[in-house]
């Protein structure tokens, strides 16, 4: 019983950082309309910016965080304007900025490969979250506990951001019809970029928690991050952020409890066939509302 | 074996709807389409016409009524089989495939009439050799029918909007229909052109081929329609020949407005 | 003389690969030629890769005899696939594909009798250089002749306007099944030759990167013709061997941007049939009035 417990924290804690991934990626895919290949190098990156700043600059762990956050936003936010905003200006559609992702994911991923010198790297000891709880009889890493709290907090906030919010109605305005909502008074520019920081961000804080929470910082972090938060963009509802955040935390359960108690080579299966069950059966997710109908 | 004889109308509407959303842009809708003739669908922008001809060639499906092609019924085929029956579209805003020459869009519109297989194409086989060579001989002699054979091997996007109107004819002739279906033919076109296109009408239509034409152009409408239906806010105004409709004071209603307050605007000055 | 023969040794590797990615291209542009965005090649390449290994590992039999299982292998998949995904629409229809493609891995892992699991599969055979090129010339002799021939028309028109397709009698989900069974032949002989060249299949030989470089090489080379795989695929896989001899530290980085160099100036891709034609087309008549 104390297993299941902790093994079920253990795929909470697992899936926030996929839940926090797919807010990130669903933004990008709901708002913007792109499947950035390019994604889960943010994230990489983030970690990368956050042990950075942990060892060469001595910050504690709060900022150090923060580091990571903003640099996948900036990053986020460069390989927009760089690579999908010409783009935009000539209609280039899916295809075009599906390649051009594609060309920014080798990029980043080979840089990322040199700034760590091909292995993984992890925090030096004492400079994270380490402690281990104790609830009654269970033993909870911090981390854990620190994963589940972020993603609650970016789940909220970014649902509050969207559906209450002047700006949040902006940005589904602007993933809806640029142009119409460019005659409603909105700076569709000022929306793509801002929507491209926060999708950084958020995915960032997912790549650097699971940098610690692994301890295993290197380029290969992003890529898993982003399989497992497409994934969770398509089963819980690419338009809706509590979907998004629903299903990650779901997949991550699902595949630490199918390590456990099934076979761990069937790890990611589970998660993969319910990612193409939804995609045959039904595209629009769980929570999902809108038929994608762009471009 | 009974000798079928052609039936007096090719096509027949009876109570047609479609809506979208809450816009019904077709409302049981009457039509009748003469074997042979040359009908002129009229009526204000918005009233339903390209609706209409999207329901008949398949490209929506209608939510009531039957539509009748001779006797048998098409209203839920989907467009590819309605295209088999024999009735083949052009488009308001014409609609050629990008990237291909004229000549090969006139080829795609040959496709139901190429002859062979898409496997024995593929082998290139001398029989599926010998029907392309035909098919094509057959295409240049649309555009020849057209007037734009000496284009034949540019590509169709190249081309003034008149003579993409042409080709966009000439594709649908290649699948040789029953029933062609022109959505505003001469839209841009000066005098002359759309004369020609009124006398390729008519040729064709002496050929045995029933032809049912969108058009805003009156004049045409009366020199080349033996048949005209108006219709207005999707329903069905008047049926009749040219000169019975346009002087039916509901059509000139619905053009015009009433002449009450045509007189009240006078009045105020 | 002894400088060529090391050229030939250095870079006839090259050569081979250039030609097993000009199959997984082709495969590729099989289904894009009709519309269809699909990773799914990878797919095909995993079923017709280890079905044609095991194949002659157990009986022995030569490579190239038991190429044409691969083929089987991989158009029967391909047709099960395009039963399930083509009522997709576009951009889910791709996903899917992609979802197909991390499925592979798992079953990869875990179909250990067939491809030897964690462990990956040893393929001590091999196949000559003369032999690839051979087969490659043999494929895009097939393209050509779908090009030219009534199915090369159908997918042209049914890529273009599927509506206005329909409206000429043709089927899309027909033609883009067809598109779908050559795909999946050709994947599957492409993923045996790579098991031929790589002498080697592990778990993660079929997955994202085959994916998506072989879309990028399709893209790249230019989408809009068979020929524009073939040059793709050998620019993509000469292009890090250049980079190598140029610029070892950042060969990854420079292929990238060489990517997006020409993503930004050349979006049909290198060979594009199109602006070929439009540079033949006389000077269009001046704009104004419609002339007879």
């Amino acid at each position: 019983m104390q297993l299941f417990i902790e093994q079920l924290i253990n795929g909470c804690a697992l899936g926030s950082l996929y839940a926090m991934f797919a807010v990130g990626f669903g933004l990008v895919f709901a708002t913007l309309g792109i499947l950035n290949a390019a994604h889960g190098t943010y994230a990489s990156w983030a970690a990368i910016a956050a042990l950075y700043a942990t060892e060469q600059m001595g910050l504690p762990f709060p900022l150090a965080l923060l580091a990571g956050v903003i640099a996948g936003g900036v990053l986020a936010l460069v390989v927009d304007q760089i690579g999908f905003q010409p783009l935009r200006g000539r209609g280039a559609g899916m295809m075009g900025a599906l390649i051009t992702s594609i060309a920014f994911w080798i990029i980043l991923d080979s840089l990322a490969g040199l700034a760590t010198g091909q292995q993984s790297l992890s925090f030096p000891p004492g400079t994270t979250p380490s402690r281990m709880l104790h609830l009654g009889p269970i033993l909870l890493p911090g981390i854990q506990l620190v994963s589940i709290g972020a993603m609650l907090l970016v789940t909220l906030g970014m649902h509050m951001l969207m559906r209450h919010t002047r700006f949040g109605s902006a940005m589904r305005a602007v993933g809806w019809n640029g142009t119409a909502a460019a005659l409603g008074g909105v700076n569709p520019r000022m929306v793509v970029v801002a929507t491209a920081f926060l999708a950084g961000a958020t995915s960032g804080l997912a790549g650097v928690l699971a940098g610690v929470a692994t301890q295993n910082v290197s380029f290969a972090l992003g890529q898993g991050l982003m399989l497992k938060g497409f994934a969770a963009v398509v089963v819980g509802g690419y338009d809706d952020v509590r979907g998004a955040a629903v299903a990650g935390v779901s997949l991550g359960v699902l595949e630490v409890m199918s390590a456990q108690y099934l076979s761990s080579s069937l790890r990611d299966g589970i998660t993969y066939v319910l990612l193409l069950g939804f995609l045959l059966l039904r595209p629009r997710g769980l929570f999902g509302r809108a038929a994608f109908v762009r471009a | 074996m009974l000798e079928t004889v052609p039936r007096q109308n090719l096509l027949t509407l009876s109570g047609v709807g479609k809506s979208f959303g809450g816009v019904a842009a077709v409302s049981d809708l009457d039509l009748c389409v003469p074997t042979g003739s040359v009908t002129g669908l009229m009526g204000p922008n918005g009233a339903g016409k390209t609706t209409l001809i999207n329901l008949i060639s398949g490209m929506f499906r209608a939510d009531r009524g039957t539509i009748l092609l001779d006797a048998m019924p098409i209203q839920h085929l989907p467009s590819h089989e309605i295209a088999a029956a024999g009735i083949v579209r052009t488009y308001q805003n014409v609609r050629l495939f990008s990237g291909m020459t004229v000549l090969e869009q006139v080829m795609a519109g040959c496709f139901l009439r190429r002859g062979t297989s898409l496997f024995a194409s593929f082998l290139g086989l001398p029989k599926a050799r010998a029907a392309k060579l035909r098919t094509e001989a057959e295409a240049r002699v649309l555009l020849e029918r057209v007037g734009i054979a000496d284009r034949a091997d540019v590509l169709a996007e190249t081309l003034s909007y008149g003579e993409q109107r042409r080709v966009e004819i000439a594709r649908a002739l290649g699948a040789r229909p029953r029933l062609l279906l022109l959505d505003e033919p001469t839209a841009g076109m000066n005098a002359q052109e759309s004369e020609r296109i009124g006398q390729l009408v008519h040729e064709l239509r002496d050929a045995g081929l029933t032809v049912v034409m969108v058009e805003h152009n009156v004049r045409l409408v009366k020199d080349f329609c033996d048949n005209v239906a108006v219709v207005n806010f999707g329903r069905m105004l008047v049926q009749g020949t040219a000169a019975h409709c346009i002087a039916h004071p509901d059509v000139q209603e619905a053009y015009f407005g009433r002449s009450r307050d045509a007189e009240r605007v006078k009045a105020v000055g | 003389m002894e400088a060529l023969a090391d050229f030939w040794a250095a870079y006839q590797s090259t050569l081979g690969f250039v030609v097993v990615n000009a199959f997984f291209a082709l495969s590729a542009y099989a289904a894009l030629s009709t519309g269809v965005l699909s990773f799914a090649t990878v797919a095909y390449a995993a079923f017709g890769g280890f079905i044609g290994a095991q194949l002659v590992l157990q009986t022995g039999i030569d490579p190239l005899l038991a190429l044409p299982a691969a083929g089987l292998a991989g158009a029967g998949l391909a047709y099960a696939v395009g039963l399930l995904f083509l009522r997709l629409e576009g951009h889910w229809m791709a996903l899917a594909s992609l979802a197909l493609v991390l499925i592979t891995r798992v079953v990869v892992l875990n179909a250990a009798t067939l491809t030897g699991g964690v462990n990956g599969l040893s393929v001590p055979y091999e196949v000559s250089l003369g032999a690839l090129v051979v087969l490659l010339l043999i494929a895009m002799f097939a393209f050509h002749r779908l090009s030219v021939s009534w199915y090369g028309i159908a997918s042209r028109a049914v890529r273009e306007d599927p509506a206005v397709a329909a409206s000429l009698g043709m089927v899309p989900r027909r033609v883009q099944t067809i598109a779908f069974v050559i795909s999946g032949a050709v994947g599957g002989i492409g993923g045996m030759l790579l098991a031929l060249t790589l002498q080697f299949l592990a778990p993660d030989t079929f997955f994202i990167n085959i994916a998506f470089t072989m879309i990028a090489a399709v893209v790249l080379g230019g989408s809009y013709h068979w020929v524009g795989a073939v040059i793709g695929a050998a620019v993509f896989t000469a292009l890090p061997v250049v980079m190598q001899a140029l610029v070892p530290a950042i060969q990854d980085v420079a292929n990238g941007a060489a990517l997006l160099l020409i993503m930004i100036f050349v979006p049909r891709g290198l060979f594009d049939p199109r602006a070929l034609a439009l540079r033949r087309t006389p000077v269009a008549k001046a704009a104004g009035g419609p002339h007879a």
